[in-house]
């Protein structure tokens, strides 16, 4: 190998060093000119299966230690943690499966389920809407404060800030901005004694629809998924791709019934579906045999199908499905303004899975 | 050792020694990986239909598509890809080694259990026992089984490549050397963490993930690349030029391969799809010195014989699959990119094109130019580019469009892109089911010619007549 190779070889293992593995800076370098000079100036033999073979495990023990390791030491600190459902009862979460569900879960793995459903709920940023409210007293110094955070960020000036800062009333900083933009507007805020509010929203496609903030959202969970999701599932079926839609909120958004015909023939609800049908889950029953069952029209005669334990239990789990729904610390849900906070709305209708991802009233 | 035959073995040129030694392992791998193409282009197809036709097969669970698919995927990765890989690699080792294959019975018989493990894994996820993992989709009481066999395998290559008269070897070598090596190291990891060292949660997606990207970007790519470097060099009667890019292509390769393929909307720690980028960014530097030593050495060169063209062609063609799939790996490293296609069918179709498209063909070249010595029949030329037209447009349709629609969707399903996704998977089954026929006929027919039945006929005969 060339000087100027091995010099290359040596410059990133020193970055990978001190990037990755997060070795102390002299480590790095001194890796790096221990590679530098095994490369190039000791003219490292490439026809000895033994420097090959060392290598290989070196590169091998990086690569574990770096990949599982690392990772397996963050992961493993994870814990229970506290949170609210929908009614603002606390309780601990992640819940483990109950009852029928951890079958209904092997009758998933067993179906392959996870070849056209992801079990995650990415979002693909997060914007930060500010208020604030002065006082007579401070009134010249708030506006000195929003004048200087619209100098320091280019933000362009909204609403009555614009205007003029009104005294005793809440008023609109700034809409969509950054993280580090929020951070300042606070700091600047807060130091010429305004109150200040701050509305978190989440945008992405995964994420629930919002005419204002996340126009495009086809309503698959209240907030990414997390590792903590995941804390008792021994493995997670996380998925690649996305035939079907997303399931990791499957159980907030469709009822029992809804899953049962769609696993039977998912064109009862919806015409132009993908989805193959599993009759497999299913019996054929005599009208009035049982409760659940479902009558379908096959030619000239109405058939009833009467779901398996197996099914039953596979629709247990899919309800068991609510993660992407309760807030967490390192993965809050949209938060409002405190300072205007609007009348909880509760919804009536059920929502239908559709093919292409979105998701429309079933009424 | 009576001295006739030492006298004998002394008349027979090396070359012939060294393919004599090379030729049971070596058909018998070669047979059983095209078994599985077979069995991968009909599962494959099966599944595209069901996609089409929600109502066909619905009365059985072991042809659901959630079954199909993963089973269809382990016969081309575990059944076709790896078995054709070993089989190459145990024909360059001794060819560039000057040496006999060491350890034939182990080579057979880690053949036969990786077999055995191969069709478990397929039974196993058709009769519903899949891990639910992506990558190790196979029941996870097979692994060990996998492991054993490969490891019997791998004995067999490590002796033989230790055995070589050469005392340089090249980066053909040093490719297969250590995919022989890295191949049970990582089986023998993933299977270690999850069943012994219960990795649970998002962990035992990590090793997962860390599993499909050793095995796509260090054991795939090397065995591809040490076959590409070999036929390269001989085909242009020369060494490979530019043995110290390719001694650095090979480094970053191995280390940045080894490090990565986490997607970016992955609910892991923030850092583990980042260091996938950087890492996806250094792989791509290793993969443009490659490209250029592999360019360099094909560059100007001409194939041996006319029977060598369409291979040389084949291997060429491949090359280029390579370099594009290279880019697009490097485009869609980076987080805006690749979150526009995380999820959408772009991932899975430009993987198969890899696979099928980059390994796969030139597998399927060094076949073409290997299986002639062993047998007294060759493949038949006429089927061989016919069935060549089939692979190369059915993978091209299969892949291409899935991908595009992928990229154009985003989330949402492109019907489109699975039409024409069955019709290529439509004609990868008729590329693969004449190569089946070709390699078996050409089999038989090589055993008619060779008087191999006659022989052991007639030893019957003389045998009964000393009994009388």
């Amino acid at each position: 190998m060339t000087i100027g190779l091995s010099f290359i070889m040596g410059a990133i293992a020193s970055s990978v060093s001190f990037f990755m593995l997060g070795l102390w800076w002299p480590v790095s370098l001194l890796v790096g000119l221990v590679a530098w000079f095994a490369f190039g100036l000791f003219s490292l033999k490439m026809d000895s299966a033994f420097t090959l073979m060392s290598g290989a495990i070196l590169v091998f023990c990086i690569s574990l230690s770096v990949m599982i390791m690392r990772s397996s030491d963050q992961l493993s600190g994870l814990q229970y943690a506290d949170t609210v459902d929908e009614e603002g009862t606390e309780f601990r979460y992640p819940v483990p499966l109950l009852e029928n569900a951890p079958h209904g879960e092997e009758v998933y793995r067993a179906h392959g389920c996870v070849a056209c459903h992801t079990q995650q709920v990415t979002h693909e940023g997060v914007e930060f809407d500010i208020k604030a409210l002065a006082t007579e007293k401070n009134h010249s110094a708030v506006k000195e404060a929003i004048n200087r955070f619209y100098r320091v960020t280019g933000q362009p000036a909204s609403g009555g800030a614009a205007l003029g800062m009104p005294v005793g009333e809440w008023e609109t900083i700034a809409l969509g901005v950054s993280a580090p933009d929020a951070a300042k507007a606070r700091g600047f805020l807060s130091s010429a004694g305004a109150s200040v509010d701050v509305q978190v929203r989440f945008h992405g496609e995964d994420l629930e629809k919002d005419e204002f903030s996340n126009p495009n959202g086809r309503g698959w969970g209240k907030r990414r998924s997390v590792a903590r999701d995941y804390l008792f599932v021994e493995r997670p079926m996380l998925g690649s791709v996305r035939i079907g839609p997303d399931l990791a909120n499957v159980g907030a958004r469709l009822s029992r019934s809804t899953l049962m015909r769609i696993l039977l023939n998912p064109k009862l609800i919806r015409n132009d579906s993908k989805m193959p049908q599993h009759r497999f889950l299913f019996e054929v029953a005599a009208k009035g045999d049982g409760d659940e069952l479902i009558a379908v029209i096959e030619g000239d005669e109405e058939v009833y199908y009467k779901p398996t334990k197996d099914a039953e239990a596979l629709v247990e789990y899919l309800l068991s499905l609510k993660s992407a729904n309760y807030p967490l610390e390192e993965a809050p849900v949209y938060q409002p303004f405190t300072s205007s906070l609007p009348k909880p709305t509760t919804p009536t209708e059920e929502v239908v899975e559709s093919e292409d991802g979105g998701a429309s009233s079933a009424n | 050792m009576s001295s006739q035959s030492k006298n004998l073995e002394e008349k027979i040129d090396p070359r012939e020694a060294v393919d004599s030694s090379c030729k049971g392992p070596f058909l018998f791998l070669a047979f059983s990986s095209i078994t599985w193409l077979l069995a991968y282009s009909i599962f494959s197809m099966l599944a595209g239909v069901k996609v089409h036709a929600s109502g066909m097969m619905a009365d059985s669970a072991w042809l659901s598509y959630g079954r199909i698919e993963p089973a269809s995927q382990l016969a081309l990765q575990f059944g076709f890809l790896v078995q054709l890989g070993l089989a190459v690699t145990a024909w360059i080792l001794s060819h560039r080694g000057k040496t006999v294959l060491v350890d034939g019975g182990y080579f057979f018989l880690g053949g036969i259990i990786w077999n055995v493990g191969v069709t478990l894994g397929f039974v196993g996820i058709l009769s519903g026992e899949a891990s639910g993992l992506e990558g190790l989709q196979m029941p996870l009481h097979v692994l060990p089984i996998l492991f054993t066999g490969f490891a019997l395998i791998g004995i067999s290559l490590i002796q033989t490549n230790n055995r070589r008269t050469d005392e340089e070897t090249s980066p053909a070598q040093w490719f297969l050397f250590t995919a022989t090596l890295w191949l049970p190291w990582v089986l023998g990891g993933a299977f270690l963490l999850i069943h012994y060292f219960k990795a649970k949660g998002v962990m035992a997606n990590i090793v997962d993930w860390w599993f499909i990207q050793n095995f796509t970007k260090v054991y795939l790519t090397f065995v591809a690349l040490g076959v590409c470097s070999h036929f390269f060099s001989l085909f242009s009667g020369r060494g490979v030029i530019g043995r110290g890019y390719a001694v650095f292509a090979f480094w970053v390769l191995l280390i940045f391969g080894s490090i990565g393929g986490i997607s970016v909307g992955s609910p892991v720690p923030a850092w583990l799809p980042a260091l996938s980028t950087v890492s996806a960014v250094f792989y791509f530097i290793g993969a443009v010195s490659i490209w250029y030593v592999l360019h360099h050495t094909q560059n100007g060169a001409s194939a041996l014989d006319d029977s060598d063209k369409d291979n040389f062609s084949l291997m060429r063609f491949a090359l280029i699959i390579f370099a594009s799939i290279s880019i697009l790996n490097l485009f869609f490293a980076f987080p805006g990119m690749a979150s526009s296609v995380e999820y959408t069918t772009f991932g899975p179709a430009i993987e198969l094109l890899y696979n099928l498209g980059f390994v796969g063909l030139l597998l399927i070249a060094s076949l073409y130019h290997i299986f002639p010595r062993f047998a007294v029949r060759g493949l038949c030329p006429a089927m061989n580019k016919v069935q060549n037209m089939a692979l190369i447009l059915g993978i091209m349709v299969a892949t291409l469009p899935t991908a595009l629609g992928g990229l154009m969707s985003g989330d949402a399903v492109l019907g489109a892109g699975f039409y024409f996704s069955s019709f290529g998977d439509l004609l990868i089954l008729l590329g693969s089911s004449l190569l089946f026929l070709n390699f078996l006929g050409a089999i038989v027919m090589s055993i008619k010619c060779c008087d191999c039945l006659a022989s052991l006929c007639g030893k019957r005969n003389r045998e009964e007549e000393v009994e009388a």
